[in-house]
């Protein structure tokens, strides 16, 4: 089959090798968890316990407050400590339920439990995600729930499972793929039958033969399923590229991917999918590259939600030779977060944590030139923007400009015209900021309207 | 935990490819046209490269220097920039041309326009303009040492003379030291290659300069004729090496084609209608004025916006890769212009050619009014073959004969001849004349058919007061007298403030004469 891939697109080095070989393992962790209520897009969760409670691991301890939102469960047993400002991932302090970890983990009633789908209603089987509190576990963090509830679920066409995983370092989506492929797979037919007139579709890229291969094996016999195996370019993964090439549809920031007739989830959501229906577990662990030149012993792990990522990282042997690394990361580099601090929880949509041993966005500003016009940013946008435009719109402040001419509001923040930039320019920070300002004028347009009308 | 991470915002790694490198791939693609002109014009051609270069890396150190500025040489953009201006140059010119060009290149273009990135318009060819402009006849004599002819090919192809394009391509002609076809295409190739540029500013460039020389040129399609304007003057080092600097061009893929179009067309304008040699120059400084325009108005429609983009049917692919479709619309245009201008060319072909036929007629008939038929003379016609567009004689300049023919009687009795001349020694370019001559060798008139002197000077020489001062008259040659007041009867009197003009014409009428000694009489 030919291997379709999209417009642009960069290929950074992939830096695999480091922790691709390395199999799950299981840790519990036995320090104290957090839960921060806004983990995922949408309106924070509802917290449902008090302080001094007594909470089992599967238990919800925040509820979704709207639509767009998600439960949260604990995932161990222990008492709450509080619901108090937490230092999150993102470097703030949020609202987050504190649970001190017996150690013992002890489920909730019914956790476990094996159900045959066959017996459930496509409702029963929504409603189970829903309280499962599953959320894009791909790094976005929409409730899934609500991206599985299109107005038209007849005119879905296809369900993509993402396993590209096209983001350096990470390798967690890779090993899933290899030991869970028929979990995942059921997983997808249960999406399917929610989508009664979709296919669904696998999209790897050609640099996991493994998962590929156990993939394969896994959908022999569901004429539903097939696999797309595209060529390595980043960023494959990005829920737009993967519709470019399973469906060859493009679709505009405003919409979202069901108005389009598809419904794309990570292969972690869907494997998630399926411990929440066929094994009662609701989401409370997930997979979790610890990678990166500057960790003793990269590896793979299967671990806790709510986690302290020092207590993560000492699980991996700590900084290798002791030495502290120049950058963390939650992710990969090229979307990834920087943060400071060790203490922070694992979130649901972490996938990895990247320690790198040398900051190249510090190198790159040494050597940083005047826009050269080369072009290259534009060449490599899976967007089709024009970044060094856009970058001057920016710097001229003329949002207008940048959002209605250059059609800047399209920008994924993917950073491939970072990446590229051969004068090493901050372009994709410069969106971010433009995207952000332009929003919030929006927002405080709105607000003042809706005063006005309120008068 | 402590200060010692980094915190900054995604990406937080980068690619390979820097400033410093793109310089290096663009010096390294001018290398092999720079060891052809040292190779073709000697140490001199060295001597300038390395002083254009020099001198401008000098002018940014310098100018960084003094305003404060971090020193900003080493990203090599200032190298590329001499390197390109020395290419440029005549073998011929003395060293402080170079040395001046960089200096306005790099101090004038762009340090004061911001520097790297900041500069309105390629710095190498402004300087060339410049010096153009301020030092005209040392930049444009190309004469040199070893030379066979001191006419550059496109010179010669201007004057409607024969061009060997061999030497064109290899670099084996008069011109500027980076002027070998060969050298600058492996160059470009190279540019090509490692992407370093995109082939839509080139292929548009290239594209419509050809087919405006095709439409508008007097030759129509001739392949060998567009070929040699092709491979002269300089639209291969303009279309690959100096319209492509990124930061004088579009950003956008269908503002290059735009600016690449209308370097083409500005290009074909100045070689077809201009008097300059240098069209590619100019059209490419006045295309990067107009860049900053395009980028304002012309912007692609992204994902999600572009027709055709949404609802795919089940699975079939909706997207042409961006590349190919520009790519695949530029090529049906060209050909479909092309198409259209070969079939109305060929159908018009014959008339035009019988009219023109008619007109050369004409005007042989008019200096030879008693010939009833004008005739070809296969002795005649053999003799010009020989010739074969040389220069003929020694003593009259550069003419050359282009054509002659012998003049009947209802009988079919030889009454004289008609000679056509052209002398390159007017005052602004060719002279082209129509000479009569009886069979007793006297003159029967002389017409002009190409004259292109200044108004009110040299274009009297048309006037009959001038050129009837030939008629009747039977001498082996004709003397100019510039001070006027002429006895003998081979003096003819000079038009008045026009004595180098009315010195060609002499001196065509001259060879005229001489020709139709050796070959008639």
């Amino acid at each position: 089959m030919a291997r379709r891939t999209f417009r642009g697109g960069v290929h950074p080095v992939g830096h695999k090798e480091l922790a691709k070989d390395a199999p799950f393992e299981v840790f519990l962790p036995k320090q104290q968890m957090a839960y921060p209520l806004g983990q995922h897009i949408g309106r924070p969760a509802a917290p449902v316990v008090k302080k001094g409670d007594r909470v089992l691991a599967g238990q919800l301890i925040a509820e979704a407050s709207a639509f767009v939102s998600a439960n949260i469960v604990s995932a161990c047993s222990g008492t709450v400590k509080g619901i108090e400002k937490y230092r999150s991932i993102g470097g703030s302090a949020v609202d987050a339920v504190i649970i001190e970890n017996d150690g013992l983990y002890e489920t909730a009633e019914g956790i476990g439990e094996k159900v045959d789908p066959a017996t459930l209603t496509n409702e029963q089987i929504l409603e189970k995600i829903k309280a499962a509190g599953i959320i894009g576990m791909g790094g976005a963090g929409f409730p899934t729930h609500v991206k599985l509830a299109p107005k038209k679920p007849d005119d879905i066409k296809y369900v993509i499972a993402n396993g590209a995983e096209c983001e350096p370092y990470i390798t967690c989506d890779d090993r899933l793929m290899q030991e869970k492929p028929d979990e995942i797979m059921d997983g997808l037919e249960l999406l399917l039958r929610l989508f009664p007139n979709a296919k669904g579709v696998v999209v790897i890229e050609d640099n996991k033969p493994l998962a590929i291969a156990a993939m394969t094996k896994a959908a022999e016999g569901r004429e539903r399923i097939r696999i797309q195996v595209c060529p390595v370019k980043y960023p494959q993964g990005g829920e737009r590229s993967c519709i470019s090439v399973v469906a060859g549809i493009e679709y505009k920031i405003s919409q979202l991917p069901a108005d389009v007739g598809c419904v794309v989830d990570n292969v972690g959501t869907i494997y998630a999918i399926y411990k929440a229906v066929c094994e009662s577990t609701p989401l409370m662990e997930r997979g979790v590259t610890i990678t990166g030149d500057a960790v003793t012993r990269p590896c793979n792990l299967i671990t806790r939600i709510g986690a302290d990522c020092g207590e993560l990282l000492e699980y991996a042997g700590g900084f290798k030779g002791g030495i502290l690394p120049a950058k963390m990361l939650a992710g990969g580099p090229m979307m990834g977060i920087a943060f400071d601090s060790l203490s922070v929880p694992l979130q649901k949509n972490n996938n990895a944590l990247t320690f790198l041993g040398v900051d190249e966005v510090a190198e790159a500003q040494k050597i940083q030139t005047n826009c050269i016009r080369c072009g290259r940013c534009s060449h490599v946008c899976p967007m089709g923007l024009s970044p060094q435009l856009m970058s001057l719109a920016y710097q001229a402040r003329d949002f207008e400009r940048y959002e209605k001419k250059l059609y800047g509001l399209e920008c994924i923040s993917c950073g491939s015209c970072t990446f590229i930039c051969p004068a090493r320019r901050p372009l994709t920070q410069e969106f971010k900021v433009a995207k952000a300002e332009i929003m919030a004028a929006k927002r405080a347009a709105q607000a003042a309207q809706q005063a006005k009308e309120a008068k | 935990m402590n200060g010692l991470y980094h915190i900054s915002s995604g990406p937080h790694t980068r690619g390979r490819l820097n400033t410093s490198r793109i310089m290096l791939d663009v010096a390294i693609s001018m290398t092999p046209a720079a060891i052809v002109g040292i190779w073709t014009f000697g140490i001199r051609a060295f001597w300038i490269i390395l002083a254009a270069v020099v001198s401008a890396v000098l002018t940014e150190y310098i100018f960084c220097l003094v305003t404060r500025r971090p020193n900003s040489t080493r990203d090599g953009s200032a190298v590329v920039t001499g390197l390109m201006l020395a290419l440029l140059l005549s073998p011929t010119v003395p060293l402080y041309i170079p040395i001046m060009g960089s200096i306005f290149a790099i101090l004038v273009v762009k340090c004061f326009f911001g520097g790297l990135g900041k500069n309105f318009m390629n710095p190498a060819l402004a300087g060339r303009c410049f010096l153009l402009i301020s030092f005209g006849s040392a930049m444009t004599n190309y004469k040199h040492v070893d030379a066979v002819s001191s006419a550059t090919p496109l010179e010669d192809l201007m004057a409607g003379r024969t061009v060997n394009l061999t030497d064109m391509f290899l670099g084996r002609t008069s011109g500027v030291i980076g002027c070998s076809i060969l050298a600058l295409l492996i160059g470009a190739l190279y540019l090509l290659v490692i992407e370093a540029i995109q082939w839509e500013i080139p292929a548009a460039t290239l594209a419509v300069f050809v087919l405006f020389i095709a439409i508008f040129d007097k030759h129509g399609f001739d392949p060998m004729y567009l070929l040699a304007h092709m491979i002269g003057g300089g639209i291969v080092m303009g279309a690959f090496f100096m319209a492509t600097d990124p930061v004088t061009s579009p950003a956008t893929k269908q503002g290059q084609i735009i600016y690449g179009a209308l370097i083409g067309l500005l290009a074909g304008i100045f070689r077809v209608f201009g008097s300059s040699a240098d069209s590619v120059s100019y059209a490419i400084i006045i295309a990067n004025l107009v860049t900053p325009l395009i980028d304002q108005y012309v912007v692609p429609k992204p994902y999600g916006f572009r027709t055709g983009a949404q609802m795919g049917e089940d699975g079939a692919p909706r997207i042409t890769p961006g590349l190919f479709r520009p790519a695949l619309n530029l090529t049906i245009i060209t050909l479909v212009a092309g198409l259209g201008l070969a079939v109305v060319y060929n159908m018009t072909k014959d008339t035009i050619d019988e009219q023109k036929r008619q007109a050369k007629l004409m005007s042989y008939k008019a200096v030879l009014p008693e010939a009833e038929v004008l005739e070809a003379d296969e002795k005649l016609d053999a003799a010009i073959e020989n010739l074969g567009g040389a220069v003929f004689g020694s003593d009259y300049g550069k003419v050359r004969i282009r054509e002659a023919v012998a003049g009947k009687d209802a009988d079919g009795n030889v009454i004289g001849h008609v000679v056509s001349v052209t002398s390159s020694d007017g005052f602004d370019g060719d002279i082209t004349l129509s000479l009569g001559v009886g069979t007793d060798g006297s003159i029967t008139a002389i017409e002009f058919t190409e004259l292109n002197e200044t108004a009110g000077m040299g274009m009297r020489c048309a006037e009959p007061a001038f050129k009837d001062q030939f008629a009747g008259v039977a001498v082996e040659e004709f003397v100019l007298n510039k001070a006027g007041g002429s006895t003998q009867d081979n003096e003819i009197d000079s038009v008045s403030g026009a004595s180098i003009s009315s010195g060609a014409v002499v001196n065509a009428v001259n060879a005229g004469l001489a020709f139709l000694r050796e070959n008639v009489m």
